[in-house]
């Protein structure tokens, strides 16, 4: 079996006396989408800035196709795995093009000596760029907004732009954090669409949220992360009749969470 | 086949605020309003403006006339006030789309005259008698065309301003360089008359700071009302159609400024010190209004280009004593600036924002106090390096005058030639790099570097040379002050200089290249115009600091990006409407 | 040699009292409004000028020559002066910009600088040079007899205990009274503390009032003690105060007064044995400043989580 594309083993961060994640390990395989839920706290987005760079854990490695990836967000990009961020990170003042042509910055061949004097080449990557760029434009379905400064964007616009600029890097593993966080029911309905769509194209996703209805439907396999650590791993089905599950997540009644279940395994 | 078709929206955009009664009361009268004030304006110009001659000789353009004299004679500001009182009436009898906002513009403009002459006469003359009454003699014309202006402005607004109009004209390819043909020309010879208004200032020109404010006043308001109608935009798009013929064109008008009334020893002088000043806030912009990177101690690079250039051309005060040719001397200079650039931003691998503005501030300290006490041998110190020869090709020193044919070109000529050029390698440099993957990173630092990081922008290096490329260009345009201006001084890059190229960076609009160099033109050429207020001049200058970040912090040219960031809630301003949708 | 030294030891530590009694202000502003006030050190200059206008021109000569009446009045005056010009300096600048972009205060910090001191140069009589000070202490210099004696004015003395205790005396309100409270509460999160009940307005003012005093304190004090003042010594010495508010770890009330004993000393004992001598002992200082922001921006007394850079 080929080493996993995303692999964490051992994953511990302390920050101060405050431990916010124990020991948590997992693989993610070509093309497989994990979900991974928790409830508020639990370290979620602590695990994705670990996953990204942008923490170095206190111990424990982070490693693509089996070599450890550095603590420097720019070269875990350059290496594959890209992510959009909880609270949207947008560069508001440049347009939606703009915002995707940052993310395709790694992938485009011109050097700083190109730029300045627009030599040989200048205009071949730039227009693979721009292409590229409004391919993905059109696959999250901003195309017409292509001109518009991100800030401008509608709320839900933005969080898919934010998955444009994440795709523009060419990620052989993309990290959603809440991607539907703050939506109306017509943008989550748009957004679960695009993710399917991302799934399709055979990209392995790292997708957190809290609505597990969606999670069970869309994911291989799923996480629990509970107060730091990997409370229950396992496929949907095995994760939904897991009792700790229940107790555990959200520290909601239990019967709250179980009638949440059932909702999701009816529209199956 | 030309489409013509102008799409504008007459609604009026709805005004919020305690003066929403007072707009409705006058609502019903706005056209009666706008041609009163256009009335007002003209009758202000055929008023006599001063009751007696000033100690300083006469005010210019006749400001001690008697009402009415020489109805087509009149020049100067008066000249201004008319075209402006003419515009009025005709755009409120036209009911042009933006008639409120054109009116409103130009009553701005003449408030601007109003106000510049009125306190002048004021001030000289001593008191209110000289622009009302004293001793039998009347002067209202200040008055009157100040409530010309204040009736426009009202009458303007209360009309409702209209939206700006959006022009789509499409004209064949020839018409459209023709156009633009026509307005570089208007544009040259603007720029030399605003260059030249007023005169040298000074004992020798008692009122040309004033004349010269009146100028840029009333062009202020004609530029306001330009841009109110809708005209401006049309013509930048259309020239963003022709870029490449534009560039050369505008290129080719700069060269030509020499053959105007611009075209002496001394405005030369000025716009060969202008071009120094804008190059280095060029390449200031690119640190500042690109990567957002504060840099406080900039004008050391343009200090150590000059001192470098100044001890490798043979100037006898240098210890180093060899001449090396002027093109290989900037490039030295440029290098070793860069050289700098890289080392004062290094810092920016660890420090952030107000920091990092701390650290630069403290780099350029540390090149002050050094270059003060003649570090190495290598500045002069207080004694500075005088005597850098002239920079001279094939025979001809760039210092002397120069005669092609029969064509007298005053000494000074080809050092502005020089800078014209140098000015626009830096801004092609700029350009490029902002329309690059570069330039795109750098813009992204600034907007959020942690974002910039995770879509892999390595920041660190991409910041550093940020730094080094403006340091590069601050060099180049220092090589060229050392040689053009003949003394390198520790003196001339001290803090306060620091903080004028920001300012002018500001001021002109951060992150767009015409804004550097109108604010470099505007900080470098009222000091020459200004003498009288020379002891005034820092002065105003701190408050207009304040001021500007008060009430345009986004400048006076701002990126089309940046201008709602930072100009977040300016209630007169178009709304963003998407057109395209 | 050592009275050298001591005597330069002693030269910092008058300096570096003056430097803190600085900081103070730059500390406290920086800590709840997060903005480099550039023109801190031109309210200490315009506390210093304000001072001796008031005993230039409003003095009765019969007090002027008994400093125990000249001097208090005096320090009133200056640090009245101060506070006057530094509330509406927040008042007209600085509040209308909350919320803006960081770079406009900074700008308007700078500018605020430039014309306070302008306006000094143009309005103040003779200001284009130096001006002299009158002695408002104890004159003459006392000298401790070590090695060749290490000579030491008077009016240094004071400058030093009038500083130390101002400093202890801003600790103690800081840490003490409600206001002071609501001053931490509000360095610490303004919103939070705006749910608590705290006025962030006032607490503003207040920040700028107590920075405004100890300002105006010392710029009688440091006129006092060189018997000269001009306009530059509010931005010279302000940079150094900011040094040392970051080399304490800013919004660290001891730790300015720390730090600006440590700048005292570098530029005493850096004029005196560093190559270069006195004319590169502000080069030593600047040095410090940076290699203090790049290596430890939190300050040697601040906590690793306060890093604001």
């Amino acid at each position: 079996m080929t080493s996993p594309i995303l692999e964490a083993s051992g994953v511990t961060m302390q920050f101060g006396g405050l431990r916010a994640l124990n020991d948590v390990s997992f693989g993610l395989a070509e093309g497989e989408v994990i979900g991974l839920i928790g409830p508020n706290g639990a370290g979620k987005t602590t695990l994705f800035n670990c996953l990204t760079g942008l923490y170095a854990p206190t111990s424990g490695t982070v490693s693509s196709r089996g070599t450890p990836l550095p603590h420097d967000p720019a070269r875990v990009t350059e290496q594959g795995v890209a992510r959009t961020f909880q609270n949207i990170r947008l560069f508001p003042s440049m347009t939606a093009e703009e915002n995707v042509l940052v993310g395709r910055h790694v992938r485009m061949k011109q050097s700083p000596i190109i730029s300045l004097l627009h030599g040989p080449g200048f205009r071949k990557s730039e227009r693979e760029a721009r292409e590229r760029t409004a391919e993905l434009l059109e696959f999250v379905g901003l195309a017409r907004f292509s001109d518009e400064l991100a800030r401008n964007l509608p709320y839900g616009d933005q969080r898919r732009l934010e998955i444009a600029r994440a795709l523009a890097t060419d990620p052989s593993v993309l990290l959603l954090d809440e991607p539907t966080a703050g939506m109306n029911a017509q943008e989550t309905e748009a957004t679960r669409q695009l993710i399917f769509a991302i799934r399709m194209l055979g990209t392995s996703v790292v997708v957190i949220e809290h609505d597990t209805k969606f999670i069970f439907t869309l994911c291989d396999r799923v996480l629990v992360l509970v107060q730091g650590e990997v409370l229950v791993e396992g496929t949907p089905d095995e994760v939904r009749g897991d009792p700790r599950v229940i107790e555990a997540y959200l520290g909601a009644p239990p019967d709250e969470v179980e009638a949440q279940i059932h909702e999701a395994e009816e529209t199956q | 086949m030309t489409t013509i078709e102008a799409r504008a929206v007459p609604t009026a955009v709805p005004r919020r605020g305690r003066l929403d009664g007072l707009w409705s009361a006058l609502a019903p009268r706005a056209t009666v309003l706008r041609v009163l004030a256009g009335v007002l304006t003209i009758i202000g110009t055929y008023l006599p403006w001063a009751t007696f001659v000033l100690n300083e000789g006469p005010y210019p353009d006749k400001a001690t006339l008697n009402f009415f004299v020489d109805p087509l004679g009149v020049t100067g500001f008066r000249l201004h006030l008319l075209v402006i009182g003419i515009a009025m009436i005709v755009v409120a009898l036209l009911g042009l789309p933006a008639a409120g906002r054109i009116i409103r513009g130009l009553g701005w403009g003449t408030i601007a005259v109003a106000v510049i002459n009125g306190l002048y006469i004021l001030v000289q003359g001593g008191g209110f008698g000289a622009v009302t009454a004293s001793d039998g003699a009347v002067a209202f014309g200040a008055v009157v065309a100040l409530v010309g202006g204040l009736v426009a402005v009202l009458g303007g607004t209360a009309g409702g301003l209209g939206a700006k109009p959006e022009l789509t004209w499409r004209l064949p390819w020839w018409a459209e360089w023709l156009i633009l043909l026509v307005v570089f020309a208007i544009v040259l010879f603007l720029v030399a008359g605003v260059l030249t208004s007023g005169g040298q200032g000074g004992v020798v020109n008692p009122y040309a700071g004033a004349v010269f404010l009146s100028v840029l006043g009333a062009l202020g308001g004609a530029i306001s009302a330009l841009s109110a109608s809708g005209l401006l935009t049309w013509v930048s798009a259309v020239s963003e159609r022709h870029r490449i013929f534009s560039v050369v064109v505008l290129l080719v008008v700069a060269l030509l400024l020499p053959l105007t009334s611009a075209g002496t020893e001394y405005w030369m002088t000025v716009a060969a010190n202008i071009g120094v000043y804008a190059a280095t806030a060029i390449g200031l912009n690119i640190v500042v209004g690109l990567a957002g990177l504060l840099d406080l101690g900039y004008v050391a690079f343009l200090g150590i280009g000059a001192f470098v250039a100044a001890n490798l051309s043979g100037a006898a005060a240098s210890e180093i004593g060899i001449e090396l040719p002027f093109p290989l001397v900037m490039i030295i200079s440029a290098v070793v600036a860069g050289i700098f650039g890289a080392i004062v931003g290094s810092p920016t691998l660890r420090v952030r924002g107000d920091y990092l503005a701390i650290v630069t501030l403290a780099f350029g300290e540390i090149f002050v106090r050094s270059a003060q006490n003649n570090i190495g041998g290598l500045t002069g110190g207080a004694n500075a390096i005088p005597n850098i020869p002239a920079v001279s090709a094939f025979g001809q020193s760039f210092a002397a005058p120069l005669t092609i044919g029969a064509v007298k070109l005053p000494s000074g000529v080809l050092y502005y030639v020089l800078i014209v050029l140098l000015v626009a390698a830096v801004m092609l440099v700029f350009a490029n790099l902002k329309n690059s993957r570069l330039g795109r990173a750098w813009i992204a630092i600034r907007e959020d570097e942690d974002a910039a990081r995770a879509m892999g922008i390595r920041t660190g290096p991409v910041k550093i040379l940020a730094f080094m490329i403006g340091a590069t260009l601050a060099g180049l345009a220092g090589a060229f002050f050392a040689h053009k201006t003949g003394v390198v001084a520790y003196d001339s890059f001290q803090f306060i200089q620091s903080v004028t190229l920001l300012a002018s960076v500001i001021l002109g609009g951060m992150g767009t290249i015409p804004g550097a160099v109108l604010g470099a033109s505007i900080l470098f050429v009222l000091p020459e115009k200004l003498r009288e207020f020379a002891d005034y001049r820092l002065l105003i200058f701190g408050l207009a600091l304040v001021v500007i970040m008060r009430f345009r912090p986004q400048g006076l040219i701002p990126d089309a990006h940046r201008r709602a960031e930072l100009a977040p809630d300016a209630e007169d301003e178009t709304p963003v409407v998407d057109v395209t949708t | 040699m050592l009275s050298t030294l001591l005597s330069q030891i002693v030269n910092g530590l008058v300096l570096g009292s003056l430097i803190g009694l600085i900081a103070l202000g730059y500390t406290m502003v920086y800590g709840i409004v997060q903005l480099i006030n550039f023109a801190h050190g031109e309210i200490f200059m315009v506390g210093a000028y304000g001072g001796l206008a008031m005993f230039t021109y409003l003095l009765p000569t019969a007090l002027k020559n008994h400093w125990y009446f000249a001097l208090p009045i005096l320090l009133i005056v200056g640090a009245a002066v101060s506070v006057l010009v530094a509330v509406a300096m927040e008042r007209l600048a600085y509040r209308p910009l909350r919320g803006a972009p960081r770079l406009a205060p900074l700008i308007t910090a700078l500018g605020v600088s430039v014309a306070l001191q302008e306006a000094v140069r143009v309005f103040y009589p003779n200001a284009t040079a130096a001006v002299p000070f009158p002695t408002i202490f104890v004159p003459g210099t006392l000298i401790i007899p070590i090695g060749d004696g290490i000579p030491i004015k008077y009016s240094a003395i004071l400058l030093v205990v009038v500083a130390l205790a101002l400093a202890y005396a801003l600790n103690t309100f800081v840490e003490r009274s409600r206001m002071g409270r609501a001053m931490r509460a509000t360095a610490q999160d303004p919103d939070v503390a705006r749910l608590m009940g705290v006025d962030p307005d006032r607490v503003i003012v207040l920040t700028f009032v107590l920075g405004g005093a100890l300002a105006g304190v010392g710029g009688i004090l440091y006129g006092g003690l060189y018997n000269t003042i001009n306009i530059d010594m509010g931005f010279q010495n302000g940079i150094f105060a900011f040094t040392a508010a970051v080399l304490g770890g800013i919004g660290n009330i001891r730790g300015a007064v720390v730090g600006g004993l440590a700048i005292g000393l570098v530029k005493a004992l850096g004029g005196q044995y560093l190559p270069g001598g006195t004319a590169y002992d502000y080069v030593w200082i600047f040095v410090v400043l940076i290699v203090v922001l790049v290596f430890r921006p939190q300050g040697f007394f601040g906590e690793t989580e306060r890093v604001r850079a």
